[in-house]
């Protein structure tokens, strides 16, 4: 695998607050990394370092191996925090200027407008736009040119349902395409349905990163009951694919591999002659996980 | 080079802003230079101001005033860069700070050399249908070069106010008033120093015409920047164009400095 992003030892202070401290990480090609952390944690100063409006007091960085350059960003599409446009210009001209800025053809602004469903309002101006069109646009500025890399800090942030099921739907195309995007949120349940990755921060500091089922723990639960608790987890534990048996309460919870799934445990138990009362799938609980890392 | 210029012209032919005040200097420039040459009673005319040569030393004096509305102009588009946080999403999109300076530039002079063009159609008209002057029209024209040094190193001023200030309000308040500031600096500095003081020199550049023809009304003091200054004006453009370039790259130099919000 090829670093895409290499993150050295960066650290940044404003005055005596220290924002990062010490960040070293590695995000490779083809991984939809989340950021993850409380308010002030430190990911937007992250994300502005790696694209060069924020000078590091420490450390170095490198994209694609390479020292950063206005020539690297010209390949990468970001979204930085809140959307930057000319408010007397129309989307269609805003995003021209993006295009010329990027070294991308022209044509590019109208693909990008209808991806994210404002082609209707390409010639209005930048100022006329509710939020959450005002945030669509930015993200139509961030494919412009279908770079590789996306860079996108908060990407939903003011989007109603309907349009966070859409910028989620267009993250997971891109990533399906083998794009890298580094992502920065607290919105779990966003992180976990178009993460492969996760790092947490908490006060500029590097909790743990990795992929995202052993951080997060998002591997879904089965739980089970009988009448004898006891005969059940020894049978259980007999059963190929099963794992992570342990007793909470009066049920058994169990993790499956890959490939199999509930009714293949009701079988392999029938066959050992054990009766389940109950066989249920429980979601694992992230907000508790993530709550219990940053504590 | 060419892209940089064609990004700035994108942001500003559909920005009512800029059109306002160019609008108002070129309308006004003519307006204010006919009205001037019809001043005057039986015993004083100054309808001799339209004649070549001296249009050209005339035009420009009064094109030096115009230019604090285009210093104004370059004030009000600088600051947006910041107030809309564009620059920081250029940096973002592929720029650098470079690339600002240099985009910044190339619309000074872009600016600089419009208004000289124009100068030089408003007196070259001026000149013509005025008659009464056997010179031929391209003496003196130096003016008009001297005036477009001017005019980049007032909208070089603005560049300058408007990257350290950022806030648009403050920095046209700050640009317009720094002719006032540098005099009262200059104050504490002994002759012949104050006399290479940046504004003044700028200011300097396009010698007021007046003085020389015309008797001075009393209760008007005007300093004659030639009789007293004495600097003679191949320094002072000299001068002036070393200021232009330290201002750039102290505007280069408070860019690299800050993060950019
Ligand atoms: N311009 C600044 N001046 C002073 N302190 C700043 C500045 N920008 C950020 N900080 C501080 O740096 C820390 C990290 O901020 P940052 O914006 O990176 O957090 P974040 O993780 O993006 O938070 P959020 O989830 O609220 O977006 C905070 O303590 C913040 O107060
Ligand atoms: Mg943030």
């Amino acid at each position: 695998m090829t670093a895409v992003l290499n993150i050295n030892g960066i650290s940044k202070s404003y005055g005596k607050v220290k924002a990062l401290n010490n960040l070293t990480l590695q995000i490779n090609q083809g991984e939809v990394f989340g950021i993850l952390g409380p308010n002030g944690s430190g990911k937007t100063t992250t994300l502005g370092i790696i694209l060069d409006v924020l000078n590091a007091d420490a450390g170095s960085f490198t994209w694609n191996g390479e020292a950063p350059s206005k020539y690297s960003r010209k390949k990468i599409g970001s979204l930085l925090e809140t959307p930057n446009f000319y408010p007397y210009l129309t989307a269609r001209q805003n995003l021209s200027i993006v295009c010329k800025i990027k070294e991308v053809n022209e044509s590019e602004v109208d693909r990008v407008l209808s991806v994210v469903d404002l082609i209707s309002r390409a010639n209005s101006k930048f100022k006329t736009f509710s939020l959450g069109m005002k945030q669509r646009l930015a993200i139509a500025s961030a494919l412009l040119g279908n770079p590789d890399t996306l860079v996108l800090d908060e990407p939903t942030n003011g989007l109603d349902p309907q349009g966070i099921a859409e910028i989620r739907a267009i993250i997971l195309d891109l990533a399906n395409e083998g794009k890298t995007i580094i992502m920065a949120s607290h919105i779990l349940d966003e992180v976990e349905k178009t993460c492969t990755h996760v790092a947490v921060l908490k006060l500029g500091n590097l909790l743990t990163h990795g992929p995202i089922q052993t951080i997060l723990n998002t591997q879904e639960q089965v739980c089970v009951s009988s009448d004898d608790l006891e005969i059940l987890k020894l049978t259980l534990s007999q059963i190929d694919g099963v794992s992570n048996i342990n007793q909470t309460g009066g049920k058994i919870y169990l993790m499956l591999a890959e490939g199999k799934d509930s009714a293949y445990l009701n079988k392999a138990l029938f066959d050992k002659g054990i009766v389940a009362s109950e066989i249920g799938i429980q979601k694992s609980d992230l907000e508790a996980n993530f709550l219990e890392l940053i504590k | 080079m060419l892209d940089l210029i064609k990004i700035e012209y994108k942001k500003i032919i559909p920005y009512r802003t800029f059109w306002v005040i160019f609008g108002l200097v070129f309308l006004l420039t003519p307006a204010v230079f006919y009205g001037i040459g019809q001043m005057g009673n039986d015993t004083v005319s100054f309808s001799s101001i339209y004649q070549f040569p001296d249009v050209w030393n005339n035009i420009t004096y009064l094109g030096s005033w115009f230019n604090l509305l285009i210093g104004m102009c370059v004030v009000i588009l600088i600051c947006n860069e910041f107030s809309f946080k564009t620059f920081r999403q250029h940096v973002i999109d592929g720029q650098d700070k470079v690339d600002f300076i240099v985009s910044k530039v190339l619309l000074i002079v872009s600016f600089a050399l419009f208004s000289a063009l124009y100068l030089f159609i408003v007196g070259f008209l001026f000149g013509s249908i005025s008659g009464g002057s056997d010179v031929s029209f391209v003496k003196d024209i130096k003016y008009l070069l001297i005036y477009f040094i001017q005019a980049i190193g007032y909208m070089s001023v603005a560049l300058i106010v408007a990257t350290l200030v950022r806030s648009t309000a403050l920095s046209i308040i700050l640009f317009l008033s720094s002719i006032a500031i540098e005099s009262i600096i200059q104050l504490a500095i002994p002759y012949p120093f104050d006399k290479y003081f940046p504004m003044e020199i700028i200011a300097n550049l396009t010698p007021n015409p007046f003085l020389k023809d015309i008797a001075v009304q009393p209760g008007i003091e005007i300093a004659n920047p030639l009789a007293e200054a004495q600097i003679p004006l191949n320094t002072t453009l000299i001068v002036a164009v070393v200021y232009i370039f330290i201002f750039w790259g102290i505007t280069y130099f408070i860019l690299t400095k800050k993060d950019i919000k």
